[in-house]
C-alpha cells in the first residue's frame, strides 16, 4: 500500500497541494492517485475496488430477494391498518389492494438464502451474497431515491459514493480513470449521480460507452492520422517545455504537460479496455454475450471486470436507463411483466460477473453492490383503483433490499428485515449512511475519518450519521 | 510555511489579561446575547447557572469545570483559533482561585468580520508593501507591457486583446497609457459579460431547476442580462444589493400608469429592479410528481436563506437549518427568522410590456383559438385510431375477463407503458392520413399567424397568503416548533428590525446601511478575488470562524469603506488595477518562495489558468468566429451524438437553428442543471446547486482529450487556419491571434511542415494560450 497522505483537512489546503504549487506534482495527481483516507482500521478489509450495479427505476424487493408469505394470503385485500400509513408518489395506500408476488421463492445454496426465480442465475451464488433487506430512505421519487443511493442526500450537490471512494483511496491505474460509469440509456438523476459535488472535478465519474468512442473525445479525429497526431503532441510539448522553462518552479504547468501525455496514452488504453476480441468464447457465453436479451448488460459486466482488473477503483453500471420509451425497472404498470423482462436482461450477466471475478481471484478484492432507487409497494399502483395499474407497484423507499458480495464478505447471509408485507424496514433498519459507511468499511476506510472541508464544516459521505454500519457483520 | 506566516494571519487580538476578559474576547460572540447551546457567559451568575447540561463553572475546581475542560481540550472555541497555552492556564488558575468576576463583562470585542469597518487614507500599495517589507519579501518587477495588456483583457473582458490592440499599447509611450487602457476596457460591454458571469456563480445561476423534471425557467435570462447590464452601468453596489433582495418592495410601480405604449425611463428602471429579484427564482427546484407543497416551499426557503447568507453576508447559514451553528453565532432561530423574512413572498410572472400591449395580444387571441381547434381535431383522429386498436385487443377476451388480464394484454401490445419500450403502431385509414396531414399544415399556418404570448419576467412579489414559519428540528419540514417572527441574525442585527409589510426591504436596507460590517467587506473581497485570483479572505463565502483569516485586514477595510462611499465597483477596480501590486510580473523568486510560497502577500502576480468560459470565448475570438451579440434567451448549442446519449430527455435540448448563435459568448449558453455542457464542465464550471465563491482549477486528462479531439476544437482550428491562409504570413497570423506575439525563429522552424489547422490546434492546446502570466 502506498504511503497515505494525511487527510487534506480543508478544500483550500487540498487545492494548494494540487493547484498552487505545493509539493511535487506529476501524473499521479491527474489520475487521482493521491489517497486522502486515514490509515485503515484494525479490521482487515480486503476490498480494493467496487462494482455498483444500479437497477434504474427501482426493483421490487418482494418479487426478488425478500419473500413475503403473508402477502400471498392477503392478495387482493386492503392493507390491514396495523401496518400504518405512509406517503407514496401516486398511490393512496388505503384505497388500493395488496398484490402478492407471482414469483416462486426457493432456498438456495448451502445457506438456504431465499431468492426468487427472477434471479435464477444469480441465485447460484447465494452463498456469496449478503442480502440487506432493511434498507430505507425518504426519497419516494426517482431523483431523490437515486440521490440517496448515490450520494447519501436527497437533494443534489453532494459528491457521489464513487467520488468519495476515489478521494479516499486514490487510483491504482496508470492510464485509466479511477471512476467509471456505464449507462444503458439516459438516467433520471443525470450527471450529479456520478458527479463529484463539492469535491474537485478530478473525482467525478467518467462515462464509458459500450459503443465507440468509449469515452467522450477519446478517439483521435478521423481526419488526423496517428503519426500526424503524435507529431502534434510532440510539437505541443516542445512549446510547453519552452513556456515552462521560462517560468521556473510552476508545478501546475508540468502537471498539464503530464495530462497531455496521459491523454495520449488513454487514446490507446481506453479502446484496449473496450476491445473484447481477446476474451474466450466461454467467457462471452458466461456473460450472455451470445444472446440478444443479455448481451447489452453482459457487455457492461464484462467491461466492469476488465476495468477492475486494470486497477479501476469504482465502476458503476446502470440497467434500465431510458432509450426511446423504455421505463427501466419502474414497474408502475404490470410490475410482474416488467420485472420478468428486466431481470432476464441482467440476471445471467450478473451471475457471470460473480463467477468470472471469483475464478480470477478478483472477487475477494472487489465489492459488488446491487440495488436501485428504492423497492416497490406490496399493493397496486394508482390512486383510486379505476385509473390505477392493477398489476403495478408504486415506489417504496420505506423498506427495500440491496445485496453485496465480494470484498471478503462471508455470504449466504441476511441482514435486517421488513414487516410481513414488505412495506417498511422493521428489523435492523439500515439507512443509506449505514450502507455507505459499511461499503467504505469494506474498503478499509473509516467513514468518520474521510472528510472534506466545505461551506464551513467537514463533510463526510455519511454526513453526521452512519452510526449503525455493519462491516464486521459481513466479514 | 504556515508557521512562518502564522503571526501575520492571526487576528488583531485584544490583549486579555484576566480570565473574564479572555472569555469576553473569545466566547461571547456565541455564548453572549445569542446564548448558543443555552449558555450565557456574560456574568458570573449566568455562567454558574450554565445550560441544560448543568453548570459550566465549579469555582475552586477547574478539573470539574466544563468550561475549563472545553477550552483545555481545544473543543472550544471551535474552529481554527483555539486559546493559547497561557490563556488556558490563566483560566485554570482563575477557576481554582474561586473564579472572581468583577461585575458584568464589558461588551465582547467581536469576531473580526463583525467589527465596524475602519476607513483609511493609505493606498493599496501602502498596505501590500508594508507586509512585504515586514516579511523580507522582495516585490517582483512590473510586468512587461504585453503581459499587462493580456492580463487586463482577460481580467476585465475574459477575452484576449487583438494583435493590433497589443501593438498600439506596446508602442504607446505615454505614462498614462495603461490608465487609459483600463478606462477603455471598463467602458466596453464585454466587461459586464465577464464580471456578470462572476456574480452568476455566486447566485448559483441556471436556466433550469434540476432534479428529474429539470423545469425550464423561461425568464432566467432576464435576470442574467440584468446582472450583465448592472456591471456595465456600474450600478451602485448598494442599489445592486437592494434590487436583488427587494426591488419590488423598494420601487413599487406600475408599468402602465404613465403613458400608453411608451414606457417612461423611470418606470423601465423600476422594472429592472423587479427583474433583479429573479435571483430568488432561479435556484434548484425540488419538483417531482407527488411531492408536498409544504416541503417544496421549505426547500425554496432553505435555498433562499443559504444563498442570501453566502452571497451578501459571506456566512454559511446552512448548518443552522438543523441546529445552532457550531462555529458562528447563527442560531437555528436566526435561520428561521431569515426564512420568515422571505415567507411573505412568492414567485410571480410580471408582464414586462405595458398593459396596452397586453390588450393587443388579447385582441388577437382568437388566432390562438384557431390553432387550439386544429390541435383538438388532430387529437380526435389519433384517439379514434387508437381506440380501434384497443378494441381489437379487448375483443380477444370474453366478457367478464378480469380487468388485470386485459391490462396485461394491452401492455404487451404496446398500448400501455412497458419495460420493452414497445409502442403500438397506430394505423390510420387513408382518409384519416389525408385529413391529419391537412390539419397539421393548417395548424402550422395558424401558429405562424398567432401573436406570441405576452412577455413576462419571473420575479418575487407578495405571497397570496403569509404562512407562519415554525422552528423545525433537524431540518424536518414537518416538525412544528414555536412560530418564529421575521428577524435579522441576532448577533449582527444591531437593533435593526424587520417591518411586517415589507420584510425584504428591511433586510436590504439593513445590509446596505453604511455601518453594516459584512456586506461591503464581502463584496470588496470578491472584487479583489476576481482581480487577483485569490481574495484577501481566501474563502469569499465564509467570513466566519471556519473561513480564512484576512491576509490584509486593514486593506480590506479600506476597500470596503471606498465601496460604501462611492458605491462604484468600476472605480474600485480601477484603483486595484492601477496599483503596483496588480501590475507585478508573475515570475518567481527562490528567496521569496522560501518565505511565502503561495504568494499570499502578493509579492508577484498569480499565474492563472483561463476558466471554462474564458477558454471557450478565447478560442472563438482567436478563430475569428466570436459572435458578440448580447443578451436574450439562452443559446442551446448543438451536442455530438455521444454527448446526447447520456441525456434523460432529449426534447429538453432544442438546439439553436441559427448557426451563428453557436458562436456566442459562453455566458449566454444554456445552463441546464442536470446536463452541464461537457466542455465547460471539464474546465470546472460550478455545479449550480449552491453558491460558488471560487472556481476550482483542476488539471485532468479529459481536458486534454476535449481540447485535442472534440468537434468544437477541430472546427475552430479549421476556421483559424482559413483566416490565416488569407494573410501574407499565415504562421505569424496564428501566433499573433493566439499568443498576441510574433513567432520566434525557433517557433517558425518547428512549425514547418504542419498544416495550418493542425498548428492552430496545437497553439490552442498550449500552456501559453491557456494561462495568463
Amino acid at each position: 500500500m502506498r504511503p497515505h497522505f494525511t487527510p487534506a483537512n480543508s478544500r483550500r489546503e487540498f487545492l494548494e497541494r494540487s493547484g498552487l504549487g505545493f509539493g511535487a506534482l506529476a501524473a499521479s495527481l491527474l489520475l487521482q492517485r493521491d489517497a486522502h483516507a486515514a490509515p485503515p482500521p484494525p479490521v482487515t478489509a480486503k476490498g480494493k475496488s467496487v462494482i455498483y450495479l444500479f437497477m434504474h427505476g427501482g426493483p421490487s424487493h418482494i418479487d426478488t430477494f425478500d419473500p413475503k408469505p403473508l402477502l400471498s394470503q392477503l392478495d387482493g385485500k386492503p392493507v390491514p391498518p396495523s401496518f400504518g400509513k405512509v406517503d407514496f408518489q401516486f398511490t393512496k395506500m388505503e384505497k388500493v389492494p395488496l398484490l402478492a408476488s407471482r414469483r416462486v421463492f426457493k432456498k438456495r445454496g448451502q445457506s438456504g438464502l431465499e431468492i426468487s426465480d427472477l434471479f435464477e442465475h444469480t441465485a447460484a451464488h447465494a452463498d456469496d451474497l449478503a442480502v440487506i433487506r432493511s434498507c430505507h430512505h425518504d426519497g419516494f421519487t426517482h431523483i431523490t431515491g437515486q440521490n440517496w443511493m448515490n450520494t447519501g442526500w436527497a437533494r443534489v450537490g453532494r459528491p457521489s459514493v464513487g467520488s468519495w471512494v476515489v478521494y479516499g483511496l486514490g487510483s491504482a491505474s496508470d492510464n485509466l480513470p479511477a471512476y467509471v460509469v456505464m449507462l444503458d440509456g439516459g438516467i433520471k438523476g443525470g450527471a450529479p449521480l456520478y458527479g463529484s459535488g463539492f469535491l474537485p472535478a478530478t473525482y467525478q465519474g467518467t462515462v464509458l460507452r459500450a459503443e465507440n468512442p468509449p469515452i467522450l473525445n477519446v478517439n483521435r479525429p478521423e481526419e488526423i492520422t496517428a503519426p500526424d497526431q503524435r507529431k502534434m503532441f510532440d510539437l505541443l510539448q516542445q512549446f510547453n517545455a519552452d513556456h515552462k522553462n521560462a517560468r521556473a518552479g510552476d508545478n501546475e504547468l508540468a502537471a498539464r504537460m503530464a495530462a497531455y501525455e496521459l491523454a495520449f496514452k488513454m487514446q490507446m488504453s481506453v479502446p484496449e479496455v473496450a476491445d473484447i476480441t481477446k476474451e474466450t468464447d466461454a467467457t462471452r457465453k458466461l456473460y450472455g454475450l451470445d444472446d440478444n436479451m443479455t448481451s447489452e448488460f453482459g457487455m457492461q459486466c464484462l467491461m466492469a471486470r476488465r476495468l477492475v482488473e486494470r486497477g479501476v477503483r469504482f465502476v458503476q453500471l446502470y440497467s434500465g436507463g431510458k432509450k426511446g420509451s423504455e421505463v427501466g425497472w419502474d414497474g408502475h404498470n404490470q410490475c410482474e411483466q416488467n420485472h420478468e423482462f428486466m431481470a432476464k436482461k441482467v440476471d445471467k450477466p450478473i451471475a457471470g460477473l460473480l463467477a468470472d471475478l471469483k475464478s480470477r481471484g478478483l472477487l475477494d478484492s472487489t465489492v459488488v453492490l446491487w440495488g436501485g432507487d428504492f423497492g416497490r409497494t406490496p399493493f397496486t399502483d394508482g390512486a383510486e383503483g379505476g385509473s390505477g395499474n392493477r398489476n403495478g407497484r408504486d415506489h417504496n423507499p420505506y423498506g427495500f433490499t440491496v445485496w453485496m458480495a465480494g470484498g471478503g464478505i462471508k455470504g449466504g447471509k441476511v441482514i435486517g428485515g421488513t414487516d410481513e408485507i414488505g412495506l417498511r424496514a422493521t428489523q435492523d433498519p439500515v439507512t443509506m449512511h449505514d450502507l455507505h459507511g459499511t461499503l467504505l468499511g469494506l474498503l478499509g476506510v473509516d467513514h468518520k475519518k474521510l472528510t472534506y472541508f466545505f461551506q464551513g464544516r467537514d463533510f463526510r459521505l455519511t454526513d453526521v450519521h452512519g452510526e449503525n454500519t455493519f462491516t464486521s457483520r459481513l466479514l | 510555511m504556515r508557521s512562518t506566516l502564522f503571526f501575520l494571519l492571526a487576528l488583531p487580538a485584544i490583549a486579555a489579561d484576566t480570565a473574564p476578559q479572555i472569555l469576553a474576547a473569545n466566547c461571547l460572540s456565541c455564548h453572549g446575547p445569542a446564548k448558543m447551546a443555552g449558555l450565557d457567559l456574560r456574568t458570573r451568575e449566568s455562567a454558574l447557572q450554565g445550560n441544560a447540561k448543568g453548570p459550566v463553572l465549579a469555582p475552586g475546581n477547574s478539573a470539574n469545570s466544563r468550561l475549563y475542560q472545553a477550552v483545555a481540550s481545544r473543543k472550544m472555541p471551535p474552529g481554527k483559533q483555539s486559546l493559547s497555552e497561557a490563556q488556558i492556564e490563566t483560566i485554570k488558575s482563575w477557576i481554582d482561585s474561586g473564579a472572581p468576576w468583577a461585575g458584568p463583562v464589558k461588551p465582547a470585542p467581536q469576531w473580526w468580520s463583525f467589527q465596524p469597518i475602519k476607513p483609511s487614507t493609505k493606498s493599496i500599495d501602502d498596505f501590500i508593501n508594508a507586509k512585504l517589507a515586514e516579511n523580507n519579501l522582495t516585490p517582483a518587477a512590473k510586468a512587461p507591457k504585453r503581459t499587462l495588456i493580456r492580463r487586463a483583457y482577460y481580467t476585465l473582458h475574459g477575452l484576449p486583446p487583438t494583435p493590433e490592440q497589443v501593438d498600439a499599447f506596446e508602442k504607446d509611450s505615454n505614462p498614462k497609457a495603461f490608465e487609459a487602457l483600463i478606462d477603455e476596457l471598463l467602458k466596453s460591454p464585454r466587461y459586464g459579460e465577464r464580471w456578470g458571469r462572476h456574480w452568476l456563480d455566486v447566485v448559483r445561476y441556471a436556466d433550469t431547476g434540476g432534479f428529474e423534471t429539470d423545469i425550464y425557467f423561461p425568464n432566467a435570462w432576464r435576470y442574467r442580462d440584468y446582472v450583465i447590464q448592472s456591471f456595465n452601468n456600474d450600478k451602485p453596489f448598494q442599489q445592486f444589493v437592494k434590487e436583488q433582495i427587494a426591488g419590488d418592495e423598494i420601487w413599487p410601480d406600475d408599468l402602465a400608469l404613465d403613458g400608453g405604449f411608451q414606457v417612461p425611463e423611470e418606470k423601465r428602471l423600476h422594472l429592472d429592479a423587479k427583474i433583479a429579484t429573479g435571483m430568488y427564482t432561479i435556484g434548484p427546484v425540488y419538483h417531482e410528481a407527488g411531492l408536498f407543497g409544504g416541503q417544496q416551499r421549505y426547500e425554496w426557503l432553505t435555498d433562499v436563506v443559504d444563498t442570501t447568507g453566502e452571497a451578501f453576508l459571506g456566512l454559511t447559514f446552512g448548518c443552522a437549518r438543523c441546529h445552532d451553528h457550531k462555529f458562528d453565532p447563527i442560531t437555528s432561530r436566526d435561520y428561521h427568522g431569515m426564512m420568515a423574512v422571505f415567507a411573505a413572498s412568492d414567485e410571480r410572472e410580471l408582464p414586462v410590456i405595458p398593459k396596452f400591449n397586453i390588450y393587443g395580444y388579447k385582441s388577437g387571441y382568437p388566432r390562438w383559438l384557431k390553432a387550439e381547434e386544429l390541435k383538438s381535431a388532430i387529437n380526435r383522429i389519433e384517439q379514434r385510431a387508437r381506440q380501434r386498436v384497443v378494441d381489437k385487443v379487448r375483443a380477444r377476451f370474453p366478457p367478464g375477463t378480469p380487468a388485470a388480464t386485459i391490462d396485461l394484454a394491452l401492455t404487451e401490445a404496446g398500448l400501455k407503458e412497458n419495460a420493452q419500450g414497445i409502442a403500438a403502431d397506430i394505423p390510420f385509414t387513408p382518409e384519416e392520413t389525408a385529413e391529419r396531414d391537412r390539419l397539421i399544415r393548417a395548424l402550422g399556418d395558424a401558429a405562424l399567424k398567432a401573436n406570441p404570448v405576452p412577455q413576462t419576467a419571473t420575479v418575487l412579489g407578495p405571497a397570496d397568503k403569509v404562512y407562519d414559519i415554525h422552528l423545525t428540528t433537524r431540518g424536518d419540514w414537518r416538525s412544528k416548533g414555536p412560530i418564529v417572527d421575521p428577524a435579522l441574525p441576532s448577533a449582527l442585527a444591531n437593533g435593526a428590525t424587520v417591518a411586517t409589510a415589507t420584510r425584504r426591504k428591511s433586510l436590504a436596507e439593513w445590509l446596505t446601511s453604511p455601518s453594516h460590517p459584512l456586506a461591503a467587506r464581502v463584496m470588496a473581497n470578491r472584487i479583489w478575488h476576481w482581480n487577483f485570483g485569490r481574495g484577501i479572505v481566501g474563502t469569499p463565502n465564509d467570513f466566519g470562524r471556519q473561513g480564512d483569516a484576512p491576509t490584509h485586514p486593514e486593506l480590506l477595510d479600506m476597500l470596503a469603506a471606498e465601496l460604501i462611499n462611492s458605491g462604484s465597483i468600476k472605480s474600485l477596480q480601477r484603483k486595484i488595477l492601477l496599483s503596483d501590486a496588480w501590475q507585478r510580473d508573475s515570475a518567481s523568486n527562490p528567496a521569496n518562495e522560501k518565505i511565502d510560497a503561495n504568494n499570499r502577500l502578493l509579492w508577484r502576480a498569480n499565474r492563472q489558468r483561463l476558466d471554462a468560459e474564458t477558454l471557450r470565448d478565447s478560442v472563438l475570438a482567436a478563430s475569428g468566429a466570436l459572435n458578440t451579440k448580447m443578451g436574450g434567451r439562452p443559446v442551446i448549442p448543438p451536442l455530438t451524438k455521444e454527448e446526447y446519449s447520456s441525456m434523460w430527455a432529449r426534447e429538453q435540448w432544442p438546439e439553436a437553428l441559427d448557426k451563428s448563435e453557436h458562436d456566442r459568448r459562453s455566458v449566454y449558453l444554456y445552463v441546464k442543471r442536470t446536463f452541464p455542457l461537457p466542455m465547460l464542465a471539464s474546465f470546472d464550471t460550478p455545479d449550480t446547486s449552491v453558491s460558488c465563491a471560487r472556481r476550482d482549477a483542476t488539471t485532468v486528462a479529459p481536458q486534454a482529450l476535449t481540447m485535442m479531439n472534440s468537434e468544437f476544437m477541430l472546427a475552430q482550428s479549421k476556421r483559424a487556419a482559413l483566416r490565416a491562409e488569407k494573410s501574407p504570413d499565415p504562421v505569424q497570423y496564428l501566433w499573433r491571434h493566439t499568443y498576441q506575439r510574433d513567432p520566434s525563429a525557433a517557433d517558425r522552424e518547428r512549425a514547418k511542415g504542419f498544416p495550418l489547422a493542425h498548428l492552430a490546434l496545437v497553439l490552442f492546446n498550449s500552456n501559453e494560450f491557456l494561462y495568463t502570466d
